[in-house]
């Protein structure tokens, strides 16, 4: 019996060998996202995945729910089960950093999207879309539009969320600078499109003279505008969101929301992909944040825009 | 049978005066609040957690629970939308299914009563606490509507079906109408119907409805298929309000729902409480959420304002029926 272990080992030593070598076995890919509730991460999950298999990898995407406990259970699950890279959306940027440390001491690259984690050396690199500064823009564009004045709504996301906070201060350091405009409300809608627009109703109610509203997302920008139509004030009212998500793009379009910011998932999920392609093929030496630019869209330039991109 | 009649008369009594004291608070405080277009808002806004807390009630008053009920919405939602929008094809063969407006909405209600039915089902057939079978359901239709729509919202589903969520009919909106025939058929069930009459005898004490010769599976059944068809008509409502099923949607709605039952004066321990509470219990709920907006106060502070909201109706309620 023990023989028999022992030739195992030697022909299984011998096999694995010559399968490096030859690395006919495809390598595996998790990607990790911080959650599959709102379209715009499982965009970035599915696009990742897609361009792992195009690159001929194996890849299976594991959803955190944003909860960073959950997202140590997969860290340890993809770690065991032997996957050769991670494709890493944090959940947080403090708290997804003992995960990332894991698999980097596990002898795995970890390559970060769209969010950021506070470690200079547990990711391999980070491709990163910036919230802040892209909010920096949109707040700018915000304070033409309203003519450096008028009473504005703010309608923030989860309050519990980075995200929400990132948005928030971007906005407001541009906007801030203006004395003339007034934020008269600021309220969380969740992220949620029904219940922006129940929060608009009400604010509404409070303050039925307003000229702009700042949303943390799309979906929140939508149900805000439907709102502002069923009160009769669409056309006065300036509606901002962000992400770059279908209906967002289409309502631009037709002139309905003012303007959002087109961040680029595709372009930061094959990057990833691409990247991890690289390492598996030798290169060990890869820029460690890569900063993908956030674009603001308006009516003046939709055309060049689809969905989540670029057409 | 008198003092079961005092207590729920009590139990109306009370939250009727917390409303009162709410709403007095709220005009004094904010000028915008006792306003017609206000009213209209908070009725339009609270239709939907109205039809979930009706079934929820139903559920309550046999002892048991429906965490489900917000996934069921979802879904139900989602299923109506999908229809609606692109109907079922099957790619082998050329053939195409497209759905009229009824037919979307009477298979979004038929998939919450189907998911509801199951509930029930397992919780008879199987004896699984309904605390358990129904949080199981929170998941499952939760990971159904994500397979139906592929995690994207299905939008832009036409003026029709919009009509629902955002029209009028005798002057007053279409989803208020719905959520009054609701009640008016819930109040019907539970106060005049054989069946109301087993649904309280269940809750107050399960082994003497069983010697008394009632069905209580068969009730039990009744019950959780009710409260998924009325998850999927709020379904098919926000659906419509939002023109879009959106794969998050009804998230945490079960915890409203249960907040409504609770204010309203209905016991979590059942066979005690009216349909009328809960709506009362869904009215403050929704006179709150609009109260804090309209006074602006911070999201952080709504939430803390809310939950003592819940935890003082409920010491009330224990205070009340102790003293009895």
């Amino acid at each position: 019996m023990k023989k028999l272990i022992l030739a195992l080992v030697l022909f299984a030593s011998l096999t694995s060998c010559k399968k490096s070598e030859k690395a006919e076995e495809p390598k595996k890919i998790a990607i990790v996202v911080s959650t599959l509730n709102n379209p715009w991460f499982v965009f970035l999950a599915e696009t990742a995945a897609k361009k792992a298999k195009e690159l001929g990898y194996e890849s299976k995407i594991f959803d955190s729910q944003n909860n960073t406990a959950l997202e140590s259970d997969h860290f340890e699950n993809a770690i065991s089960s032997g996957y050769d890279a991670i494709l890493f959306n944090p959940t947080d940027a403090a708290g997804s950093v003992a995960n990332a440390t894991k698999a980097k001491e596990a002898g795995i690259p970890v390559f970060c999207m769209d969010r950021e984690i506070n470690s200079t050396d547990a990711a391999t690199s980070q491709i990163l879309s910036d919230s802040y500064s892209a909010c920096v823009q949109l707040g700018k564009l915000f304070v033409d539009k309203l003519g450096k004045k008028g009473n504005y709504v703010e309608l923030l996301g989860i309050v519990s969320d980075n995200n929400t906070w990132n948005r928030s201060k971007g906005f407001h350091s541009s906007v801030d600078n203006y004395p003339g405009l007034k934020m008269v409300a600021q309220q969380s809608a969740d992220f949620d499109r029904n219940k922006a627009m129940e929060v608009m109703e009400s604010i509404l109610q409070a303050h039925p003279d307003i000229d702009g509203v700042f949303c943390g997302n799309d979906a929140m920008a939508m149900g805000a505008y439907q709102a502002l139509v069923a009160a009769n004030k669409a056309d006065k009212v300036k509606v901002f969101g962000f992400d770059g998500a279908e209906d967002a793009i289409n309502s631009i379009k037709e002139g309905k929301l003012t303007a959002t910011a087109m961040q680029f998932p595709k372009i930061i999920a094959e990057t990833a992909a691409t990247y991890a392609d690289d390492y598996f093929k030798g290169q060990k030496d890869f820029p460690k944040k890569l900063p993908i630019a956030v674009e603001v869209v308006t009516k003046e330039n939709i055309d060049k825009y689809i969905a989540y991109g670029k057409k | 049978m008198n003092i079961a009649l005092d207590r729920s008369k009590l139990a109306k009594f009370q939250s009727t005066i917390a409303l009162l004291i709410l709403c007095i608070g709220l005009t004094i405080l904010s000028d915008k609040f006792l306003t017609v277009d206000n009213g209209w808002n908070v009725l339009r806004q609270i239709s939907v957690n109205i039809c979930i807390s009706v079934g929820m009630t139903l559920v309550v008053l046999t002892a048991g629970i429906d965490l489900s009920v917000g996934s069921i919405l979802a879904f139900s939602g989602a299923v109506a939308a999908g229809l609606l929008k692109s109907g079922i094809s099957f790619p082998g063969n050329d053939l195409f299914i497209g759905f009229t407006l009824l037919g979307t909405v009477l298979a979004g209600i038929a998939t919450g009563s189907f998911l509801g039915f199951f509930n029930g089902w397992v919780i008879t057939k199987f004896k699984v606490p309904p605390f358990v079978a129904t949080l199981a359901m929170l998941t499952v239709a939760r990971g159904f509507t994500m397979l139906w729509t592929k995690g994207y919202p299905i939008s832009s589903l036409g003026t029709n079906f919009a009509y629902i969520g955002t029209g009028w009919f005798l002057g007053i909106p279409i989803l208020v109408w719905i959520a009054v025939v609701v009640v008016i058929a819930a109040m019907i069930i539970s106060n005049k119907t054989a069946l109301g009459r087993y649904i309280y005898a269940i809750g107050g004490n399960e082994n003497a409805a069983k010697l008394s010769g009632i069905n209580i599976d068969k009730v039990k059944i009744i019950v959780y298929t009710l409260a998924g068809a009325l998850a999927a008509i709020g379904g098919i409502m926000v659906t419509s309000r939002l023109d879009s099923a959106q794969p998050n949607a009804g998230m945490s709605y079960e915890l409203d729902a249960i907040a409504a039952v609770v204010i309203g004066g209905t016991s979590l321990s059942g066979g005690r409480g009216t349909i009328i509470g809960t709506v009362l219990g869904a009215i403050i709920i929704g006179v709150l959420n609009n109260g804090l907006v309209l006074l602006d106060v911070s999201p952080f502070w709504q939430q803390v304002v809310k939950g003592m909201v819940i935890l003082l109706a409920v010491m009330i309620d224990k205070a009340n029926s102790k003293a009895e």
